[in-house]
Protein backbone atom coordinates (compact mmCIF):
# COMPACT_ATOMS: atom_id res chain seq x y z
CA UNK A 1 0.00 0.00 0.00
CA UNK A 2 1.41 3.40 -0.89
CA UNK A 3 0.17 6.34 1.07
CA UNK A 4 0.83 9.99 0.40
CA UNK A 5 0.81 12.20 3.44
CA UNK A 6 1.71 15.74 4.28
CA UNK A 7 5.22 14.66 5.03
CA UNK A 8 5.99 12.59 1.98
CA UNK A 9 5.29 9.26 0.43
CA UNK A 10 5.79 6.05 2.33
CA UNK A 11 5.09 2.41 1.90
CA UNK A 12 3.35 0.37 4.50
CA UNK A 13 4.39 -3.22 4.21
CA UNK A 14 2.00 -5.84 5.44
CA UNK A 15 4.27 -8.72 6.34
CA UNK A 16 1.55 -11.32 6.81
CA UNK A 17 0.58 -11.32 3.15
CA UNK A 18 4.18 -11.84 2.06
CA UNK A 19 4.68 -14.80 4.37
CA UNK A 20 1.42 -16.38 3.24
CA UNK A 21 2.58 -16.46 -0.34
CA UNK A 22 5.81 -18.29 0.40
CA UNK A 23 3.90 -20.63 2.73
CA UNK A 24 1.72 -21.77 -0.18
CA UNK A 25 4.71 -23.49 -1.78
CA UNK A 26 5.34 -25.49 1.38
CA UNK A 27 1.68 -26.43 1.59
CA UNK A 28 1.86 -28.06 -1.81
CA UNK A 29 5.01 -29.91 -0.86
CA UNK A 30 3.25 -31.17 2.27
CA UNK A 31 0.25 -32.34 0.24
CA UNK A 32 2.63 -34.19 -2.08
CA UNK A 33 4.42 -35.92 0.79
CA UNK A 34 1.13 -37.01 2.38
CA UNK A 35 -0.14 -38.36 -0.96
CA UNK A 36 3.08 -40.35 -1.40
CA UNK A 37 2.83 -41.83 2.10
CA UNK A 38 -0.81 -42.85 1.55
CA UNK A 39 0.10 -44.46 -1.74
CA UNK A 40 2.95 -46.49 -0.25
CA UNK A 41 0.71 -47.47 2.67
CA UNK A 42 -2.08 -48.62 0.34
CA UNK A 43 0.44 -50.56 -1.75
CA UNK A 44 2.03 -52.24 1.26
CA UNK A 45 -1.27 -53.40 2.74
CA UNK A 46 -3.72 -54.06 -0.13
CA UNK A 47 -1.50 -54.97 -3.06
CA UNK A 48 1.71 -56.41 -1.66
CA UNK A 49 0.06 -57.62 1.58
CA UNK A 50 3.18 -57.01 3.65
CA UNK A 51 1.08 -56.18 6.69
CA UNK A 52 -2.21 -57.89 7.62
CA UNK A 53 -5.17 -55.55 6.94
CA UNK A 54 -6.76 -56.47 10.29
CA UNK A 55 -3.73 -55.02 12.02
CA UNK A 56 -3.21 -51.94 9.86
CA UNK A 57 -6.12 -51.30 7.51
CA UNK A 58 -5.29 -49.62 4.17
CA UNK A 59 -6.23 -45.93 3.60
CA UNK A 60 -9.08 -46.96 1.29
CA UNK A 61 -10.75 -48.99 4.08
CA UNK A 62 -10.24 -46.12 6.52
CA UNK A 63 -11.82 -43.72 4.02
CA UNK A 64 -14.86 -45.99 3.78
CA UNK A 65 -15.16 -46.15 7.59
CA UNK A 66 -14.77 -42.40 7.73
CA UNK A 67 -17.60 -41.92 5.27
CA UNK A 68 -19.82 -44.26 7.29
CA UNK A 69 -19.04 -42.35 10.48
CA UNK A 70 -20.19 -39.11 8.96
CA UNK A 71 -23.68 -40.49 8.32
CA UNK A 72 -23.90 -42.38 11.60
CA UNK A 73 -26.26 -40.61 14.10
CA UNK A 74 -24.51 -42.39 16.97
CA UNK A 75 -21.28 -40.67 15.93
CA UNK A 76 -22.92 -37.25 15.91
CA UNK A 77 -24.38 -37.94 19.33
CA UNK A 78 -20.93 -38.78 20.66
CA UNK A 79 -19.51 -35.74 18.88
CA UNK A 80 -22.01 -33.43 20.57
CA UNK A 81 -21.41 -35.03 23.95
CA UNK A 82 -17.64 -34.62 23.77
CA UNK A 83 -17.63 -31.10 22.40
CA UNK A 84 -20.28 -30.05 24.90
CA UNK A 85 -18.10 -31.21 27.78
CA UNK A 86 -15.02 -29.55 26.30
CA UNK A 87 -16.92 -26.29 25.79
CA UNK A 88 -18.25 -26.21 29.36
CA UNK A 89 -14.88 -27.08 30.86
CA UNK A 90 -13.13 -24.55 28.68
CA UNK A 91 -15.52 -21.71 29.48
CA UNK A 92 -15.01 -22.28 33.20
CA UNK A 93 -11.25 -22.52 32.64
CA UNK A 94 -11.23 -19.24 30.70
CA UNK A 95 -13.21 -17.37 33.36
CA UNK A 96 -11.16 -18.75 36.25
CA UNK A 97 -7.85 -18.66 34.37
CA UNK A 98 -8.10 -15.09 33.16
CA UNK A 99 -9.30 -13.81 36.55
CA UNK A 100 -6.63 -15.63 38.53
CA UNK A 101 -3.97 -14.78 35.98
CA UNK A 102 -4.77 -11.06 36.07
CA UNK A 103 -4.94 -11.00 39.86
CA UNK A 104 -1.67 -12.84 40.34
CA UNK A 105 0.07 -10.90 37.59
CA UNK A 106 -1.08 -7.54 38.89
CA UNK A 107 -0.52 -8.02 42.61
CA UNK A 108 3.10 -8.45 43.68
CA UNK A 109 1.97 -10.08 46.93
CA UNK A 110 0.04 -12.79 45.13
CA UNK A 111 2.86 -13.17 42.64
CA UNK A 112 5.34 -14.06 45.35
CA UNK A 113 3.00 -16.31 47.32
CA UNK A 114 0.77 -18.00 44.76
CA UNK A 115 2.73 -18.07 41.52
CA UNK A 116 5.29 -20.70 42.60
CA UNK A 117 2.43 -23.10 43.35
CA UNK A 118 0.86 -22.41 39.98
CA UNK A 119 4.09 -23.28 38.22
CA UNK A 120 4.41 -26.41 40.35
CA UNK A 121 0.87 -27.48 39.46
CA UNK A 122 1.41 -26.59 35.84
CA UNK A 123 4.37 -28.92 35.59
CA UNK A 124 2.59 -31.76 37.43
CA UNK A 125 1.40 -34.45 34.99
CA UNK A 126 -2.28 -33.87 35.66
CA UNK A 127 -3.44 -36.72 33.43
CA UNK A 128 -2.20 -38.98 36.20
CA UNK A 129 -5.09 -37.63 38.26
CA UNK A 130 -7.68 -38.71 35.69
CA UNK A 131 -8.57 -42.03 37.40
CA UNK A 132 -9.08 -40.15 40.68
CA UNK A 133 -11.50 -37.78 39.01
CA UNK A 134 -13.48 -40.67 37.58
CA UNK A 135 -13.58 -42.40 40.95
CA UNK A 136 -14.63 -39.22 42.66
CA UNK A 137 -17.05 -37.74 40.16
CA UNK A 138 -18.37 -40.84 38.42
CA UNK A 139 -18.56 -42.00 34.84
CA UNK A 140 -20.74 -39.11 33.64
CA UNK A 141 -19.95 -35.70 32.23
CA UNK A 142 -18.86 -34.17 35.55
CA UNK A 143 -15.56 -36.03 35.71
CA UNK A 144 -14.78 -35.15 32.08
CA UNK A 145 -15.59 -31.48 32.53
CA UNK A 146 -13.42 -31.39 35.62
CA UNK A 147 -10.57 -32.97 33.69
CA UNK A 148 -10.94 -30.52 30.79
CA UNK A 149 -10.92 -27.67 33.27
CA UNK A 150 -7.88 -28.94 35.14
CA UNK A 151 -5.84 -29.39 31.98
CA UNK A 152 -6.92 -26.14 30.32
CA UNK A 153 -6.77 -23.74 33.24
CA UNK A 154 -3.04 -23.66 33.91
CA UNK A 155 -1.79 -22.49 30.51
CA UNK A 156 -4.51 -19.82 30.61
CA UNK A 157 -3.52 -18.65 34.10
CA UNK A 158 0.19 -18.64 33.37
CA UNK A 159 -0.04 -16.90 30.02
CA UNK A 160 -2.40 -14.26 31.38
CA UNK A 161 -0.11 -13.78 34.35
CA UNK A 162 2.89 -13.32 32.11
CA UNK A 163 0.96 -10.82 30.01
CA UNK A 164 -0.13 -8.83 33.05
CA UNK A 165 3.40 -8.80 34.50
CA UNK A 166 4.93 -7.55 31.27
CA UNK A 167 2.53 -4.65 30.72
CA UNK A 168 5.02 -1.83 30.31
CA UNK A 169 5.15 0.87 32.98
CA UNK A 170 5.05 3.50 30.29
CA UNK A 171 1.58 2.33 29.20
CA UNK A 172 0.40 2.48 32.79
CA UNK A 173 1.96 5.94 33.09
CA UNK A 174 0.20 7.07 29.92
CA UNK A 175 -3.06 5.82 31.43
CA UNK A 176 -2.47 7.70 34.67
CA UNK A 177 -1.49 10.94 32.93
CA UNK A 178 -4.70 10.89 30.93
CA UNK A 179 -6.88 10.31 33.94
CA UNK A 180 -7.31 6.54 34.10
CA UNK A 181 -7.26 5.30 37.68
CA UNK A 182 -8.06 2.30 39.84
CA UNK A 183 -10.41 -0.20 38.25
CA UNK A 184 -10.48 1.69 34.93
CA UNK A 185 -6.72 1.22 34.74
CA UNK A 186 -7.43 -2.50 34.78
CA UNK A 187 -9.89 -2.63 31.92
CA UNK A 188 -8.49 0.21 29.82
CA UNK A 189 -4.83 -0.73 30.03
CA UNK A 190 -4.06 -4.03 31.76
CA UNK A 191 -6.77 -6.20 30.19
CA UNK A 192 -6.25 -5.15 26.57
CA UNK A 193 -2.48 -5.32 26.95
CA UNK A 194 -2.84 -8.84 28.34
CA UNK A 195 -5.49 -10.08 25.92
CA UNK A 196 -3.16 -11.51 23.26
CA UNK A 197 -1.34 -13.50 25.94
CA UNK A 198 -4.60 -14.84 27.36
CA UNK A 199 -5.78 -15.88 23.91
CA UNK A 200 -2.55 -17.70 23.31
CA UNK A 201 -3.05 -19.50 26.64
CA UNK A 202 -6.64 -20.31 25.70
CA UNK A 203 -5.47 -21.84 22.45
CA UNK A 204 -3.08 -24.11 24.31
CA UNK A 205 -5.71 -24.81 26.95
CA UNK A 206 -8.27 -25.86 24.33
CA UNK A 207 -5.89 -28.41 22.85
CA UNK A 208 -5.06 -29.84 26.27
CA UNK A 209 -8.72 -29.77 27.31
CA UNK A 210 -9.72 -31.84 24.32
CA UNK A 211 -7.04 -34.37 25.19
CA UNK A 212 -8.42 -34.43 28.73
CA UNK A 213 -11.95 -35.13 27.49
CA UNK A 214 -10.92 -38.01 25.25
CA UNK A 215 -8.70 -39.46 27.92
CA UNK A 216 -11.47 -39.27 30.49
CA UNK A 217 -13.93 -41.05 28.20
CA UNK A 218 -11.30 -43.62 27.44
CA UNK A 219 -10.60 -44.40 31.07
CA UNK A 220 -14.20 -44.60 32.12
CA UNK A 221 -17.04 -43.06 30.27
CA UNK A 222 -20.51 -43.69 29.05
CA UNK A 223 -20.40 -41.72 25.82
CA UNK A 224 -18.40 -39.45 23.59
CA UNK A 225 -15.79 -39.82 20.90
CA UNK A 226 -13.19 -41.31 23.23
CA UNK A 227 -15.69 -43.91 24.32
CA UNK A 228 -16.50 -44.79 20.71
CA UNK A 229 -12.84 -45.03 19.92
CA UNK A 230 -12.22 -47.33 22.83
CA UNK A 231 -15.13 -49.52 21.74
CA UNK A 232 -13.84 -49.77 18.14
CA UNK A 233 -10.34 -50.61 19.30
CA UNK A 234 -11.66 -53.19 21.74
CA UNK A 235 -13.55 -54.86 18.88
CA UNK A 236 -10.39 -54.81 16.75
CA UNK A 237 -12.15 -52.67 14.16
CA UNK A 238 -8.96 -50.91 13.31
CA UNK A 239 -10.37 -49.05 10.30
CA UNK A 240 -13.11 -47.55 12.50
CA UNK A 241 -10.59 -46.73 15.21
CA UNK A 242 -8.23 -44.95 12.85
CA UNK A 243 -11.12 -43.04 11.25
CA UNK A 244 -12.07 -41.87 14.76
CA UNK A 245 -8.52 -40.71 15.42
CA UNK A 246 -8.60 -38.75 12.19
CA UNK A 247 -11.86 -37.12 13.25
CA UNK A 248 -10.23 -36.06 16.51
CA UNK A 249 -7.21 -34.63 14.76
CA UNK A 250 -9.55 -32.64 12.54
CA UNK A 251 -11.58 -31.37 15.49
CA UNK A 252 -8.48 -30.37 17.42
CA UNK A 253 -7.08 -28.47 14.45
CA UNK A 254 -10.37 -26.76 13.68
CA UNK A 255 -10.53 -25.60 17.28
CA UNK A 256 -7.02 -24.18 17.08
CA UNK A 257 -7.86 -22.48 13.81
CA UNK A 258 -11.01 -21.02 15.30
CA UNK A 259 -9.13 -19.62 18.26
CA UNK A 260 -6.33 -18.16 16.19
CA UNK A 261 -8.90 -16.51 13.93
CA UNK A 262 -10.55 -15.17 17.06
CA UNK A 263 -7.20 -13.88 18.19
CA UNK A 264 -6.61 -12.05 14.95
CA UNK A 265 -10.11 -10.59 15.23
CA UNK A 266 -9.89 -9.54 18.84
CA UNK A 267 -6.27 -8.44 18.77
CA UNK A 268 -5.56 -7.29 15.23
CA UNK A 269 -2.84 -4.99 16.52
CA UNK A 270 -0.75 -7.83 17.82
CA UNK A 271 1.98 -9.62 15.97
CA UNK A 272 1.32 -13.36 16.55
CA UNK A 273 4.94 -14.29 16.31
CA UNK A 274 5.89 -12.17 19.29
CA UNK A 275 4.17 -14.35 21.87
CA UNK A 276 6.04 -17.31 23.21
CA UNK A 277 4.54 -17.76 26.66
CA UNK A 278 3.89 -20.93 28.61
CA UNK A 279 2.94 -23.80 26.39
CA UNK B 1 26.79 35.49 29.17
CA UNK B 2 23.74 36.24 31.25
CA UNK B 3 22.84 33.46 33.56
CA UNK B 4 19.59 34.20 35.30
CA UNK B 5 18.30 33.15 38.64
CA UNK B 6 15.82 30.31 39.09
CA UNK B 7 13.02 32.81 39.02
CA UNK B 8 12.25 35.02 36.06
CA UNK B 9 11.65 38.64 36.89
CA UNK B 10 7.95 38.60 36.51
CA UNK B 11 5.05 39.49 38.71
CA UNK B 12 2.67 36.93 40.19
CA UNK B 13 3.11 33.46 41.65
CA UNK B 14 4.78 30.87 39.43
CA UNK B 15 2.63 28.17 37.86
CA UNK B 16 5.21 25.50 38.61
CA UNK B 17 7.45 25.84 41.59
CA UNK B 18 10.16 23.29 42.34
CA UNK B 19 12.18 23.55 45.53
CA UNK B 20 15.18 21.50 46.56
CA UNK B 21 13.89 18.51 44.66
CA UNK B 22 15.80 15.26 44.71
CA UNK B 23 14.81 11.83 43.52
CA UNK B 24 16.60 8.57 44.14
CA UNK B 25 15.64 5.16 42.85
CA UNK B 26 15.98 1.81 44.56
CA UNK B 27 17.88 -0.39 42.19
CA UNK B 28 16.53 -3.83 43.02
CA UNK B 29 19.31 -5.71 41.25
CA UNK B 30 22.18 -4.22 43.24
CA UNK B 31 20.18 -3.24 46.32
CA UNK B 32 21.69 0.26 46.16
CA UNK B 33 20.04 3.64 45.85
CA UNK B 34 20.78 5.72 42.81
CA UNK B 35 20.45 9.47 43.06
CA UNK B 36 18.92 10.58 39.77
CA UNK B 37 18.54 14.29 40.55
CA UNK B 38 19.53 16.43 43.48
CA UNK B 39 18.78 19.93 44.72
CA UNK B 40 16.70 21.08 41.77
CA UNK B 41 15.10 24.53 42.09
CA UNK B 42 12.98 26.02 39.33
CA UNK B 43 10.07 28.40 38.93
CA UNK B 44 8.05 28.44 35.76
CA UNK B 45 5.50 31.14 35.04
CA UNK B 46 2.29 30.79 33.12
CA UNK B 47 2.87 30.93 29.37
CA UNK B 48 6.59 30.29 29.60
CA UNK B 49 8.35 27.93 27.25
CA UNK B 50 11.15 26.14 29.09
CA UNK B 51 13.57 23.94 27.19
CA UNK B 52 15.66 21.39 29.06
CA UNK B 53 19.06 20.33 27.78
CA UNK B 54 21.51 17.86 29.26
CA UNK B 55 23.56 14.76 28.64
CA UNK B 56 21.87 11.38 28.46
CA UNK B 57 21.02 9.91 31.84
CA UNK B 58 21.26 13.19 33.74
CA UNK B 59 17.71 12.94 35.02
CA UNK B 60 15.67 15.04 32.60
CA UNK B 61 12.92 12.43 32.27
CA UNK B 62 12.95 11.87 36.01
CA UNK B 63 12.48 15.61 36.59
CA UNK B 64 9.60 15.77 34.15
CA UNK B 65 7.96 12.69 35.66
CA UNK B 66 7.95 14.36 39.05
CA UNK B 67 6.17 17.40 37.62
CA UNK B 68 3.77 15.06 35.83
CA UNK B 69 3.00 13.35 39.15
CA UNK B 70 4.28 9.96 38.01
CA UNK B 71 7.31 9.87 40.29
CA UNK B 72 7.26 10.99 43.92
CA UNK B 73 9.97 13.35 45.12
CA UNK B 74 12.39 11.77 47.58
CA UNK B 75 12.89 15.17 49.16
CA UNK B 76 11.75 18.66 48.29
CA UNK B 77 8.49 20.05 47.00
CA UNK B 78 6.80 20.55 43.67
CA UNK B 79 3.87 22.94 43.47
CA UNK B 80 1.64 23.32 40.44
CA UNK B 81 -0.77 26.22 40.58
CA UNK B 82 0.14 26.66 44.24
CA UNK B 83 -0.74 23.18 45.48
CA UNK B 84 1.61 20.21 45.93
CA UNK B 85 1.61 17.58 43.20
CA UNK B 86 0.10 14.34 44.47
CA UNK B 87 -0.39 12.63 41.11
CA UNK B 88 -1.18 13.29 37.49
CA UNK B 89 -3.97 15.74 36.68
CA UNK B 90 -5.90 17.08 33.72
CA UNK B 91 -3.92 20.32 33.90
CA UNK B 92 -0.78 18.49 32.71
CA UNK B 93 -0.30 16.38 29.59
CA UNK B 94 2.83 14.40 28.75
CA UNK B 95 4.50 13.51 25.47
CA UNK B 96 6.52 10.44 26.39
CA UNK B 97 10.03 9.80 25.19
CA UNK B 98 9.06 6.23 24.25
CA UNK B 99 5.68 7.38 22.80
CA UNK B 100 3.65 5.08 25.12
CA UNK B 101 0.84 4.64 22.61
CA UNK B 102 -1.79 2.00 23.28
CA UNK B 103 -1.03 -0.67 20.66
CA UNK B 104 -4.65 -1.91 20.58
CA UNK B 105 -6.02 1.47 19.60
CA UNK B 106 -5.94 3.11 16.21
CA UNK B 107 -4.38 6.52 15.73
CA UNK B 108 -7.78 8.14 16.10
CA UNK B 109 -8.58 6.28 19.32
CA UNK B 110 -5.13 6.94 20.73
CA UNK B 111 -5.59 10.65 20.25
CA UNK B 112 -9.10 10.41 21.66
CA UNK B 113 -7.55 8.85 24.77
CA UNK B 114 -6.16 12.31 25.55
CA UNK B 115 -9.63 13.59 26.39
CA UNK B 116 -11.86 10.61 27.01
CA UNK B 117 -11.55 10.63 30.79
CA UNK B 118 -12.44 14.31 30.98
CA UNK B 119 -16.20 14.35 31.06
CA UNK B 120 -16.70 17.98 30.12
CA UNK B 121 -14.56 17.50 27.01
CA UNK B 122 -16.41 14.47 25.78
CA UNK B 123 -19.43 16.56 24.89
CA UNK B 124 -20.39 17.51 21.37
CA UNK B 125 -17.57 18.31 19.01
CA UNK B 126 -14.97 15.99 20.48
CA UNK B 127 -14.59 14.16 17.17
CA UNK B 128 -13.68 17.39 15.45
CA UNK B 129 -11.14 18.16 18.15
CA UNK B 130 -9.51 14.77 17.71
CA UNK B 131 -9.47 15.18 13.96
CA UNK B 132 -7.97 18.65 14.27
CA UNK B 133 -5.19 17.38 16.51
CA UNK B 134 -4.43 14.59 14.02
CA UNK B 135 -4.25 17.09 11.18
CA UNK B 136 -2.06 19.38 13.22
CA UNK B 137 0.64 16.70 13.44
CA UNK B 138 0.27 15.81 9.76
CA UNK B 139 -1.29 12.38 10.18
CA UNK B 140 -4.53 12.89 8.29
CA UNK B 141 -5.27 9.70 6.39
CA UNK B 142 -3.78 7.47 9.10
CA UNK B 143 -6.69 7.68 11.55
CA UNK B 144 -7.44 3.98 11.29
CA UNK B 145 -3.84 2.73 11.37
CA UNK B 146 -2.46 0.88 14.38
CA UNK B 147 0.74 2.19 15.98
CA UNK B 148 2.76 -0.80 14.82
CA UNK B 149 1.96 0.13 11.24
CA UNK B 150 3.58 3.55 11.70
CA UNK B 151 7.18 4.69 11.68
CA UNK B 152 8.80 5.87 14.91
CA UNK B 153 8.44 9.51 13.94
CA UNK B 154 4.77 9.05 13.08
CA UNK B 155 4.13 7.35 16.42
CA UNK B 156 5.82 10.21 18.18
CA UNK B 157 3.48 12.63 16.43
CA UNK B 158 0.48 10.61 17.59
CA UNK B 159 1.80 11.07 21.13
CA UNK B 160 2.01 14.80 20.49
CA UNK B 161 -1.56 14.96 19.17
CA UNK B 162 -2.80 13.03 22.20
CA UNK B 163 -1.14 15.54 24.51
CA UNK B 164 -2.46 18.69 22.84
CA UNK B 165 -6.00 17.50 22.08
CA UNK B 166 -7.37 18.36 25.52
CA UNK B 167 -5.52 21.70 25.57
CA UNK B 168 -3.99 21.24 29.01
CA UNK B 169 -2.56 24.18 30.85
CA UNK B 170 0.89 22.62 31.03
CA UNK B 171 2.56 20.51 28.36
CA UNK B 172 5.42 18.25 29.37
CA UNK B 173 7.29 17.06 26.32
CA UNK B 174 10.12 14.54 26.54
CA UNK B 175 12.11 14.77 23.32
CA UNK B 176 8.90 14.95 21.30
CA UNK B 177 10.71 15.37 18.01
CA UNK B 178 13.58 12.97 18.64
CA UNK B 179 12.49 10.37 16.09
CA UNK B 180 11.20 12.80 13.47
CA UNK B 181 13.16 13.59 10.29
CA UNK B 182 14.74 17.03 9.85
CA UNK B 183 12.07 18.44 7.55
CA UNK B 184 9.06 17.27 9.52
CA UNK B 185 10.88 18.39 12.61
CA UNK B 186 11.05 21.93 11.35
CA UNK B 187 7.38 21.92 10.41
CA UNK B 188 6.39 20.47 13.78
CA UNK B 189 8.62 22.89 15.65
CA UNK B 190 6.94 25.82 13.91
CA UNK B 191 3.54 24.33 14.71
CA UNK B 192 4.42 23.87 18.36
CA UNK B 193 5.73 27.41 18.61
CA UNK B 194 2.65 28.86 16.93
CA UNK B 195 0.32 26.76 19.03
CA UNK B 196 2.00 27.80 22.24
CA UNK B 197 2.12 31.44 21.28
CA UNK B 198 -1.56 31.40 20.33
CA UNK B 199 -2.82 29.53 23.38
CA UNK B 200 -0.37 30.75 25.99
CA UNK B 201 0.41 27.25 27.21
CA UNK B 202 3.18 26.59 29.64
CA UNK B 203 5.71 24.14 28.28
CA UNK B 204 8.54 22.02 29.61
CA UNK B 205 10.34 20.70 26.58
CA UNK B 206 13.24 18.23 26.81
CA UNK B 207 15.54 18.07 23.84
CA UNK B 208 18.98 16.88 22.79
CA UNK B 209 19.30 19.57 20.17
CA UNK B 210 21.00 22.83 21.14
CA UNK B 211 19.44 24.68 18.20
CA UNK B 212 15.98 23.44 19.12
CA UNK B 213 16.46 24.51 22.73
CA UNK B 214 17.36 28.04 21.64
CA UNK B 215 14.73 28.25 18.94
CA UNK B 216 11.84 27.28 21.18
CA UNK B 217 12.80 28.32 24.66
CA UNK B 218 12.15 31.47 26.62
CA UNK B 219 14.60 29.99 29.08
CA UNK B 220 16.96 27.06 28.71
CA UNK B 221 17.57 24.83 31.71
CA UNK B 222 20.89 23.02 31.41
CA UNK B 223 21.30 19.84 33.43
CA UNK B 224 24.54 18.22 34.49
CA UNK B 225 25.01 14.61 35.55
CA UNK B 226 26.50 12.65 38.48
CA UNK B 227 24.30 13.51 40.18
CA UNK B 228 21.69 15.11 37.96
CA UNK B 229 21.23 18.75 38.86
CA UNK B 230 20.63 22.09 37.21
CA UNK B 231 23.91 23.51 35.95
CA UNK B 232 22.55 26.81 34.72
CA UNK B 233 19.45 28.56 33.47
CA UNK B 234 19.75 30.86 30.49
CA UNK B 235 17.26 33.40 29.23
CA UNK B 236 17.32 33.37 25.43
CA UNK B 237 15.94 36.87 24.95
CA UNK B 238 15.26 36.38 21.24
CA UNK B 239 12.37 38.04 19.44
CA UNK B 240 9.36 35.96 18.55
CA UNK B 241 8.24 34.67 16.16
CA UNK B 242 11.48 32.89 15.45
CA UNK B 243 12.22 30.68 12.55
CA UNK B 244 15.18 28.46 11.87
CA UNK B 245 16.14 30.64 8.91
CA UNK B 246 15.78 34.06 10.50
CA UNK B 247 17.67 33.05 13.59
CA UNK B 248 20.70 31.48 11.90
CA UNK B 249 22.68 34.73 11.67
CA UNK B 250 21.43 36.41 14.81
CA UNK B 251 24.55 37.14 16.92
CA UNK B 252 22.61 36.31 20.08
CA UNK B 253 21.76 32.89 18.67
CA UNK B 254 25.39 32.22 17.78
CA UNK B 255 26.54 33.33 21.20
CA UNK B 256 24.02 31.08 22.93
CA UNK B 257 24.88 28.17 20.72
CA UNK B 258 28.60 28.41 21.43
CA UNK B 259 27.99 28.77 25.12
CA UNK B 260 25.65 25.77 25.31
CA UNK B 261 27.98 23.75 23.14
CA UNK B 262 30.85 24.34 25.58
CA UNK B 263 28.65 23.66 28.59
CA UNK B 264 27.38 20.36 27.23
CA UNK B 265 30.71 19.23 25.91
CA UNK B 266 32.22 19.82 29.34
CA UNK B 267 29.43 17.68 30.78
CA UNK B 268 29.88 14.91 28.25
CA UNK B 269 33.62 14.75 28.88
CA UNK B 270 33.10 14.77 32.62
CA UNK B 271 30.61 11.92 32.26
CA UNK B 272 33.02 9.92 30.12
CA UNK B 273 35.90 10.43 32.59
CA UNK B 274 33.86 9.49 35.64
CA UNK B 275 32.89 6.14 34.11
N1 LIG C 1 12.73 3.49 37.18
C1 LIG C 1 14.05 3.64 37.42
N2 LIG C 1 14.67 2.80 38.28
C2 LIG C 1 16.00 2.96 38.54
N3 LIG C 1 16.78 3.89 37.99
C3 LIG C 1 16.21 4.75 37.13
C4 LIG C 1 14.83 4.66 36.79
N4 LIG C 1 14.55 5.64 35.90
C5 LIG C 1 15.71 6.29 35.68
N5 LIG C 1 16.71 5.77 36.42
C6 LIG C 1 18.10 6.26 36.47
O1 LIG C 1 18.06 7.62 36.75
C7 LIG C 1 18.99 8.32 35.95
C8 LIG C 1 18.30 9.41 35.17
O2 LIG C 1 17.43 8.82 34.21
P1 LIG C 1 16.52 9.67 33.23
O3 LIG C 1 15.71 8.73 32.45
O4 LIG C 1 15.79 10.67 34.05
O5 LIG C 1 17.61 10.38 32.31
P2 LIG C 1 17.41 11.31 31.04
O6 LIG C 1 18.14 12.57 31.33
O7 LIG C 1 15.99 11.40 30.68
O8 LIG C 1 18.21 10.51 29.91
P3 LIG C 1 17.96 10.46 28.33
O9 LIG C 1 18.37 11.77 27.78
O10 LIG C 1 18.87 9.36 27.88
O11 LIG C 1 16.52 10.14 28.13
C9 LIG C 1 19.70 7.29 35.09
O12 LIG C 1 20.94 7.01 35.65
C10 LIG C 1 18.81 6.10 35.15
O13 LIG C 1 19.58 4.94 35.11
MG1 LIG D 1 14.85 10.76 29.08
Amino acid sequence: MTVTSATGTMRIVRPRRVIRRSEAKWTWLLVGVIAAILLIWEAAVSWLQLIPASFLPPPSAIAVSFGKLLVDPEFWGAFGYSLGNVAIGLVIAVVVGVTVGLAVGWSPVLRFTVAPFLWLLYSTPKVALAPLFILGLGLGSESKIALVFLLAVFPIILNTMEGAVTVSTSLVNAGRVYGVNGVALGWKIIVPATLPYSLSGIQRGAALGFTGEVLGEFLGGTGGLGHMLEYAAYQFQMDDAIAMVIVMVIIANLTLLLISTLRRRLAPWYDDRKIAGAS
Amino acid sequence: MTTTSIERNEAGAPLISVRDLSVSYDVARTGKRLTAIEGVDLDVHEGEFITVLGPSGCGKTTFMNVVAGLVKPTTGTVLVGGSPVTGPGPDRAVVFQDYALLPWRTVFDNVKFGLEMQKELKGAGWRERVQEAIELVGLAGFEQSYPRELSGGMQQRVGLARAVVAEPRILLMDEPLGAVDALTREVMRDEIEKLMAATGKTVLFITHSIEEAILLGDRIVVFKSHPGAIKEIIETGLERPRSERSIQHDPRFLELRDHLWDALQGEATAAAVSK
